[in-house]
């Protein structure tokens, strides 16, 4: 065996990265079942905890967190038909009927379990398959990094259903602001007005901290409508029973592999993996008339679809270092931070690390098993927290996270003035998370785009001669048009 | 939507213009035949310009009624000027931290949200926003070494409150 794979295990099984993923699991449950907050929320607010702790236990808690938080949505989409994470939408459908006809409790077993499988099979796929990518990896050239930097861009097109101009404005804006600092081949100032503090640039965390967490404050203050009555009408026995689980192995295995490989592929996500599962999981059921009236395979398929969407997703973010997920893009800059770049150079010179942050992710789904089941009746309790309580404390947060990312006020006024970018891009209707990608992005974007360009002499017909960037742009065109043809199916289960 | 579509599509036509023009004072240090530092800044402008002109236009020639529309719009004025007042507090909150400290005007700044929150009981105001304050002041200054503002007239104030 690779003795790196030994060490990234006996890195995962320290005390202190076990202690951190447990607690990110924790936090990640809770964060994931308060309807209108985000697990990039939840990560982005707790980001800055992580920059005082090493790199392994910091990345264990954000692990913990995103893991945590895909089956916390569960919790409130089944007890508030509210979820708390748009990937538990399709849970809801027949989650909320079994908890109305007094079967909370097993609906909520379910979807824990599935959940637990689906994270567990997409473990195995993020260990046998990241590597393998990796090494593969090593041999690309900067010609061949920009268009797979372009495939990973691709991931603005599920994000811009409503309107693709305005997804892809949002993008175009987040270029720009890119722009902004020392340009990453010659080190020219560009942009920054004089600025010392602009010199190095926007941080992007500084700015993803505005852009998510300002908009949901101010919407909540605007919009103060009480949630619906909770039905916590008696959460009886939450394991399931055998033949519970003889129902649902299907759907389950079904959600778990369609939800591991649609994480890998930019633009697809969690909620649609779980559409997609549950309309596959009615469509093999051979009693699909109940599907919609609370039945234990609707919330078996599209549980296990979106818990392996994490493992799939963290696939590209590791091996290429493009996200695929908006979470995943969080992700990315938590590790650069802590000096460590994702792409195929990880797994060649910290490949230990590497496998320590795969182990980390295989723990987190047995800690979520655990810690969901456990503590479920002490933990949807906190579906009560008043959200005077819980808003002002997450604007406080936001305001010692962004000082704290350099100990520079200078970026809590940045944080402030992204977060009247996100408020306006709201009331336009402009998606955030395409800007997002593009601050995470467009950097690397830019410098492979000159690098590659400047080799050639200027000729952009090096893009298409070598074989690696041919492929990656024809798969962009084709993930493009896939995550149309996905949204619109999106849609149509959805009406 | 289509109006704020037009205005949206204005507003970034001129902020790229401005971007534009700032990208023709950048110094062009640069190889033969290889892309300077002003390359991707007149990409994004191209591709920006493009796609509001697209939007503007198709916002322009959209069949959807205007007023309609705006008295839907109206509807939401009482709740937008909460969230406006919410903000304003929040600008204050940030330009007042610096010179005050991170205790002193984290504790107003908390109640007045929670009172935007229509929490209306005096005493659970007082007690969470002082004792949530001191309990991230506590967390991160010793749980995670970091250190919040104290501000410059952090003992001025204290002097006065003591």
């Amino acid at each position: 065996m690779n003795p790196e794979i030994l060490i990234g295990l006996n890195q995962s099984i320290g005390l202190m990265v076990l202690l951190s993923t447990s607690i990110g699991v924790l936090i990640g449950l809770i964060v994931g079942m308060i309807p209108g907050l985000t697990i990039s929320t939840g990560i982005i607010v707790f980001l800055p905890i992580t920059f005082v702790l090493p790199p392994d236990v910091s990345i264990a808690l954000l692990l913990g967190l995103y893991v945590g938080g895909m089956t916390g949505g569960s919790f409130s989409a089944v007890l508030l038909n509210i979820p708390g994470t748009p990937s538990a939408s399709a849970t809801a459908i027949d989650g909320y009927p079994m908890a109305s006809s007094g079967n909370a409790g097993r609906a909520l077993g379910i979807a824990i379990t599935a959940s637990f499988i689906g994270g567990i099979v997409s473990f195995l796929f993020l260990f046998l398959v990241a590597p393998i990518l990796a090494e593969f990896a090593l041999n690309f050239r900067t010609e061949d990094m920009f268009s797979i930097i372009l495939f990973g861009m691709t991931i603005i097109c599920s994000f811009s259903a409503g309107s693709l101009i305005k997804g892809l404005l949002s993008a175009a804006i987040g270029l720009a602001i890119v722009t902004i600092g020392q340009d990453p081949v010659m080190g020219t100032q560009r942009f920054t007005f004089g600025e010392v503090n602009l010199m190095a640039g926007v941080h992007f965390l500084t700015a993803l901290i505005g852009l998510f967490a300002i908009p949901q404050l101010i919407s909540h203050i605007s919009d103060q409508t009480k949630l619906g009555a909770v039905t916590q009408s008696k959460i009886k026995s939450i394991l399931p029973n055998v033949s519970d689980l003889k129902i649902v192995k299907t759907p389950i295995i079904l959600g778990s592999m369609i939800g591991s490989f649609l994480g890998t592929l930019p633009g697809a996500g969690g909620p649609i993996a779980a559409f997609i599962s549950y309309d596959y999981a009615k469509k093999i059921s051979k009693r699909p008339e109940r599907f919609g009236s609370g039945t234990i395979e609707g919330v078996a398929a599209p549980e296990s679809a979106n818990n392996a969407v994490t493992g799939g997703a963290l696939i590209p973010m590791m091996t290429l270092g493009i996200p695929g997920d908006p979470v995943t893009a969080i992700l990315i800059g938590a590790l650069i931070v802590h000096g460590l770049a994702p792409g195929p150079l990880m797994f060649l010179e910290r490949a230990d690390f590497a496998y320590g942050v795969i182990f980390s992710f295989f723990w987190a789904n047995i800690f979520n098993f655990l810690i969901a089941l456990l503590s479920l009746r002490i933990l949807v309790k906190v579906l009560d927290t008043p959200r005077s309580i819980l808003m002002p404390s997450l604007a406080v947060l936001c305001v010692v996270g962004s000082f704290a990312l350099r100990n520079n006020f200078f970026d809590v006024y940045i944080m402030l003035f992204f977060g009247l970018i996100g408020i306006s891009m709201k009331w336009l209707d402009m998606p955030v998370v395409p800007l997002l990608l593009a601050l995470v992005l467009g950097g690397q974007l830019e410098e492979n785009l000159r690098v590659a360009l400047t080799g050639s002499q200027g000729d952009i017909s090096i893009f298409f001669t070598s074989p690696i960037s041919l492929s990656f742009i024809i798969l962009s065109i084709f993930s493009v048009v896939w995550s149309f043809r996905s949204n619109r199916k999106y849609k149509q289960i959805i009406n | 939507m289509r109006r704020k579509n037009i205005i949206a599509a204005m507003v970034i036509i001129v902020i790229t213009i401005i971007y534009g023009l700032m990208t023709l004072q950048l110094p062009t240090r640069s190889l033969p035949d290889t892309p300077g530092p002003t390359f991707f800044p007149w990409i994004n402008v191209v591709i920006i310009l493009f796609l509001s002109v697209v939007l503007l236009l198709s916002s322009v020639f959209s069949t959807k009624n205007f007023n309609l529309e705006f008295k839907q719009e109206e509807t939401q004025s009482n709740h937008n000027l909460r969230a406006l007042f919410a903000l304003i507090g929040f600008a204050v909150y940030l330009v007042t931290l610096p010179s005050f400290g991170f205790l002193f005007t984290t504790i107003p700044f908390f109640s007045f949200l929670m009172v935007m929150f229509s929490e209306k009981r005096p005493l659970y105001i007082l007690s969470s926003s002082v004792g949530l304050t001191f309990l991230f002041y506590f967390v991160f200054r010793y749980g995670f070494n970091i250190f919040l503002p104290q501000g410059a007239l952090h003992d001025a104030v204290l002097k006065v409150i003591l």
